[in-house]
This record gives C-alpha cells, structure tokens and sequence, in this order.
C-alpha cells in the first residue's frame, strides 16, 4: 500500500505548501475549479489508455496500491498524485507570476478574450 | 520498425498536439512565458521524477516493454516518464490559462 500513503500524504503536503506558504489564494478562485473539471476529464482518457489492463502501458504492482480503479483500470491513486504533481506546478505558476512583471503586464495589453459589455 | 513500442511517447505527442490551440486560439501564453514556464516546474518535475524512480525501484509500477522504446535515462528513469513530467504539467498550466482568459478572472 505505500504508494496509495505515499499519494495521500503528497496531496496534504502540497495543499499545506498552499495553506502555510505560498498563500497564491488559487484555492479561492473559480478558474482552479473549472480547470481542474476540464484536466480530470483529459485526465481519464489518458491515463484510461496507459492503465488499461486489455494492453497496458503501465503495469502496476497491486500490493503497493489499494487494487480500486476506476473508471475502467485506472488506480485511484493516480488521482492523488495527479493532483499534487498538477496542483503543485500551478500554484508555483501563480507564485512565479509575481517575479515577471513583464508576463502580467503583456496580459494586461493584450485584454480577455471574450470582452464584457 | 515497432511502431506500438513508441505507444507511450505518441501518447504524450497528442497531448502536446491537443492543447497547442490552447496557447494560439484561447491565448493561454504559456509556451511564451519560457522563464516563468521553467520556474515554475522545475521543483515539481525534480520531486515526481525522484518519486517515480523510487517507485520503479520499489516496484510499485513498471512499464510494459511492448509499449515503451526500452530507451532508459540515468537511475533506471524510461525516456516516456521524464516526458510525461514535462508534457503533462504544462497541458494543466495551458489549461488554467486558457480557463484564466475565457472566464476574464484571475
């Protein structure tokens, strides 16, 4: 089961980073949550296709995992570790953000992409 | 040649393919902010990959050699895996961009 403690633990670890440290306040913001939908949808057509065990790309080994999967043969820990590695690289985006002021102001000049009236 | 043993990295070569829009058509300006890009991922990319060859050494998961070029990198790590690390992040970032842009918040 250790990767399923290991999964577990890198999700606390990267939302305490946020909570304690970081502070970007990505938690807070609709975007987070509305990307993430989008991300988990892409997330099991691909990770579908690596797991799935009729021709697998990736062969777990099912004493170190929980053995649940789903939808189809993705292990569920693949979940927590997608989400503390693609969690973790978009709050030090944020983070960074602060350090290239010449990347926000482009976004300033260049304006939304759908105007509001 | 074996095409089903470059399976993995044509995988991670659609992903790329797919979201490329993302940058060009919703305006992500992920691929044009390198420095911040690079910033960014380098502490995600070097924790996942120390945990993915943990984990291979470990034998929580192993690769079917079917699917995979059996190209290796130092510390046992396949070629696929630091591709995935690469590819997959910056598919998010791309995403909570475009997101950022068509929802006009931040």
């Amino acid at each position: 089961m250790e990767y399923t403690w290991a999964s577990v633990v890198a999700c606390v670890i990267v939302i305490g980073v946020e909570l304690l440290w970081l502070k970007t306040g990505l938690f807070k913001k609709l975007t987070f949550y509305v990307s993430w939908a989008i991300i988990l949808f892409f997330m099991v057509l691909v990770d579908g296709w690596l797991t799935k065990l009729s021709a697998p790309i990736v062969l777990y080994n099912e004493e170190e995992s929980s053995g649940i999967r789903f939808p189809w043969d993705i292990p569920v820990e693949d979940y927590l570790f997608g989400f503390a590695l693609l969690t973790l690289t978009m709050l030090l985006w944020d983070h960074w953000a602060q350090r290239h002021p010449d990347d926000a102001a482009s976004r300033r000049t260049t304006g939304p992409l759908i105007r509001r009236r | 040649m074996d095409v089903d043993r470059f399976q993995y990295l044509i995988v991670m070569g659609l992903c790329l393919l797919i979201t490329l829009p993302l940058e060009f058509l919703f305006g992500a300006r992920v691929w044009r902010r390198p420095r911040r890009l690079v910033a960014a991922m380098a502490i995600p990319v070097a924790i996942f990959v120390t945990w993915d060859i943990i984990a291979i050494s470990r034998d929580h998961w192993d690769f079917n050699p079917r699917y995979v070029t059996g190209w290796r990198l130092p510390f046992n790590l396949p070629v696929e895996e630091m591709t995935f690390f690469i590819v997959i992040p910056i598919c998010a970032l791309l995403t909570l961009e475009a997101v950022r842009r068509v929802l006009d918040r931040d």
